[in-house]
């Protein structure tokens, strides 16, 4: 999950004063790496090619909400994963009039992932650490407070999680929200008076759990999972009683058949995937007790199927020469059913992963025109830089194209599902190896990607950075970091370092695309007035025209971007967009360096990767909504 | 008997570090002598008597006239650049430097090597950080450490601190600028 901070080269800190060529000296056109921008330019051709308009029709959200349209209940809106709002005041032609309405500030000043809900008129939102929860009442003008709440939580946890100490946000449900806690508590807590119903202890602090993750809900229960794959910790997924607290079921995915929970239902697409406890005979020895796998992305849930899906993170240590095997499953995307927690079919992009390519990113639940048919599909932009459509039902993968620049395989047999993999970009002890693309950080990372049934399209925020990768020799020690591998980044090809992007699950091609300065770590939205929206590292909120990817409006907010924008109707009946302004995170804290004015003690060297951004935003923690003039 | 022998004399819980034995067998050979005798007069000797020498002294303002133990400890490997060699292999078989950053520069924690101290700057102040731990999520090392290697580390991570603290960064030129003490 976490970029290595370690063995930053020391380089000029060449800066152009415009963000579009802010690029310094990250992509040296010596001849090794002219050499090596080829190969990239070639495996990259369908995402560099830039292509008139298209939609695809017949597609749409598996599971669209069935609440208000105005409300955003769940982490991504809805079960689907889509990120898409039936609102549609702001539109293509109006939206250049959007202007701030109102501000918040949180009181915190970390990385603010995540987005906040709307409830029947009542805004929630959850802070980084210390995960303070504030409910806002949007009837009364000023959105008084009606409470706020601050769980206790173990000051200890801020240096034990591996990336900042964001948080992902909260579910509702039935009369409370749920959250959880850096430490490894899940919390509920009453909307009627902010008091803690429960408040469950599922991590250990002391072997490097900690949870940032935002759960969902499915049928009473609330679905949680750990965080800490830097750690050596051991991942899983429980499910919590939503009224009582109490733990109904844990699944590990790294283990014995019977704690990984694949059983009678579990099901193999993939010859290489059969056999019982996958999850401990890919392992040598014992190496699985520590090896990573854990759940902090996003999950979606499809009612008709009775599945949950969730990602699952690297394995532990990136130094892989002890752990020889596919390690199952680690770096997976895992289909479970969503009452017993039984494993029904996984899916591993990343076998034996040795460049920290987790799994966590969203599952999109769609459905979709495919040869013929519609097929019931899961799209998933993977860290590995490979986008998936895959057969939600089964695990099969239908198509499996780049979406970014990438050396580090060739592509995907859909024999297998498996990679076809660059020899010169296997790390191994010993050897020293430069510019593998995508970086640590992935094609993708966090920040979660939208689906507009308007236009089929799916809206990507995306990176483009590559990383040169040693290994070094490791040992574990509990609660401490699990890693044992230097990988300093660098501008992919082009020297841009993020692109907000539409895609085409059904062809697997880039429709449109915009690039930017730096990586987009902000989740996307779609909304059917056909606006999409992102965010920036630098600090701009952003709005495109869904169908050519042109910018309409922008604004420049407090601090940089990461968490993802939403949009909510208001007891005016107006559509507002809100979204988050802290910039923080993996990238926003370890690779950008020190930004932190507020941390005296702590005047830091920044890293080689982004040592522009400090000169366009700093630290803050503030909530920012618009809407369209009087 | 100094408090730094009695921790010794305690901590034999050492976790298996292959690659770290020779280099602190050899370091020991040339281990200079522990004395308080050492110290200079200006301050005060070590306090020895606590049942529990380790209690955190993070302020520095203090009332009456006896400063915070941290600030009077002296490590013994102070300026020793066998030590300090040894206490970079330390500072990646402990796992420091995934959290410190390769060089001490910063990561998941805090820089060490920006002239800066949260906790005290001090060799014995650095020295209690790693021993106690501190309530960020710095672990306490003291049952796993012996002490002669957290003084390695102390010397280590002291001798980071030269020239890198970039209090003042401009950014009004072509490049960004920066100075500090």
């Amino acid at each position: 999950m976490r970029a290595d901070f370690s063995g930053v080269r020391g380089q000029a800190l060449g800066t152009a004063d415009t963000a579009v060529d802010a690029v310094p000296s990250a992509w040296p056109l010596s001849p090794r790496k002219l050499a090596a921008a080829a190969v990239l330019a070639l495996a990259a051709a369908c995402s560099s090619t830039e292509r008139s308009p298209a939609t695809v029709t017949g597609a749409r959200i598996a599971v669209p909400r069935d609440g208000s349209a105005g409300e955003w209940t769940m982490p991504a809106g809805d079960y689907s994963n889509s990120r898409y709002s039936e609102l549609d005041q702001i539109t293509t032609s109006n939206v250049k009039g959007l202007h701030v309405s109102w501000a918040f500030s949180t009181g915190v000043l970390r990385g603010h992932e995540g987005a906040p809900l709307v409830v029947d008129n009542t805004m929630y939102l959850v802070t980084p650490y210390p995960n303070v929860s504030y409910a806002l009442d949007l009837t009364r003008e000023g959105q008084p407070l009606k409470w706020k709440t601050r769980p206790e939580n173990a000051q200890t946890a801020v240096g034990i999680a591996c990336c900042d100490v964001v948080n992902r946000g909260a579910a509702y449900n039935d009369g409370r929200i749920f959250y959880n806690l850096l430490d490894g508590h899940t919390v509920a807590v009453n909307v009627s008076d902010g008091t803690i119903a429960w408040r469950t202890q599922m991590g250990d602090l002391g072997r490097g759990e900690t949870m940032t993750m935002a759960p969902i809900v499915v049928k009473g229960r609330v679905i949680v999972g750990s965080s800490g794959g830097e750690m050596g910790v051991r991942g899983w997924i429980a499910a919590l009683d939503a009224k009582t607290g109490k733990e109904v079921w844990r699944a590990y995915n790294v283990g014995p058949d019977a704690e990984i929970k694949a059983g009678r239902r579990y099901t193999a697409f993939y010859p290489q995937n059969r056999g019982p406890n996958q999850g401990t005979s890919s392992w040598p020895g014992e190496s699985w007790k520590v090896g990573g796998a854990t759940v902090w992305g996003w999950i979606s849930y499809d009612p008709a199927l009775n599945l949950i899906y969730h990602g699952t993170s690297n394995p532990g240590p990136w130094n892989g020469a002890g752990r020889g095997g596919d390690n199952k499953w680690s770096a997976s995307i895992i289909a479970r059913d969503a009452d017993t927690g039984e494993i029904v079919w996984a899916f591993q992009p990343t076998p034996h992963d040795l460049w920290d390519y987790d799994a966590v990113n969203e599952n999109i639940l769609v459905d979709l025109p495919l040869g013929g048919t519609t097929r019931k599909a899961l799209v998933h932009f993977d860290r590995n830089g490979f986008a998936y459509t895959i057969d939600r039902a089964t695990g099969e993968v239908i198509l499996a194209k780049a979406y970014v620049p990438m050396n580090w395989s060739t592509g995907v047999d859909l024999k297998t599902g498996r990679p076809v993999l660059a020899p010169d970009k296997i790390p191994a002890p010993g050897k020293k190896l430069s510019t593998i693309c995508p970086s640590l950080e992935g094609g993708k990372n966090q920040q979660p990607a939208a689906f507009s049934p308007h236009t089929g399209l799916f809206y990507v925020p995306t990176n483009n950075l590559c990383m040169d990768f040693e290994t070094r020799d490791v040992s574990y020690i509990a609660g401490t970091p699990y890693i044992g591998a230097n990988a300093p980044e660098i501008a992919g090809p082009g020297g841009y370092r993020g692109e907000f992007m539409a895609w085409d699950a059904t062809t697997g091609r880039k429709v449109w695309g915009i690039k930017e300065p730096f990586p987009v770590w902000s989740g996307a939205l779609a909304t059917k007035g056909d606006v999409v929206f992102y965010g920036t590292l630098d600090g701009w909120l952003k709005a495109a025209n869904a169908r050519t990817g042109e910018v309409l409006w922008k604004f420049k907010v407090g601090s940089g971007v990461v968490g993802a924008p939403m949009t909510y109707l208001g007891p005016d009946g107006k559509q507002y967009v809100a979204v988050y302004a802290g910039i923080g995170g993996d990238m926003g804290l370890l690779i950008a360096g020190d930004v932190a004015a507020n941390l005296p003690y702590d005047v830091r060297e920044r890293g080689s990767t982004l040592p522009d951004l400090a000169k366009w935003t700093s630290w803050g923690g503030e909530l920012f909504v618009f809407s369209l003039g009087e | 008997m100094t408090t730094i022998e009695r921790i010794a004399g305690a901590a034999a819980g050492l976790v298996a570090l292959l690659a770290l034995g020779e280099a602190c067998r050899e370091l020991r050979a040339t281990e200079p002598q522990q004395s308080t005798t050492q110290q200079p007069a200006k301050t005060p000797a070590v306090v020895r008597d606590s049942a529990n020498p380790f209690v955190a002294h993070l302020e520095h303002i203090r009332p009456g006239e006896t400063p915070p133990r941290g600030t009077t400890m002296r490590n013994p490997y102070a300026g020793n650049a066998q030590a300090i060699a040894t206490g970079a292999k330390l500072f990646v078989s402990y796992n420091c430097v995934d959290c410190h950053g390769a060089d001490g520069s910063g990561a998941m924690g805090p820089s060490l090597a920006d002239g800066r101290w949260h906790f005290g700057g001090e060799d014995g102040e650095v020295y209690e950080s790693i021993y106690q731990g501190r309530p960020d999520g710095m672990p306490a090392w003291g049952s796993t450490i012996a002490p002669n290697q957290i003084w390695m580390l102390v010397a280590y991570v002291k001798s980071l601190s030269a020239g890198k603290d970039v209090s003042v960064e401009n950014f009004s030129g072509r490049t960004i600028e920066r100075t500090g003490h």
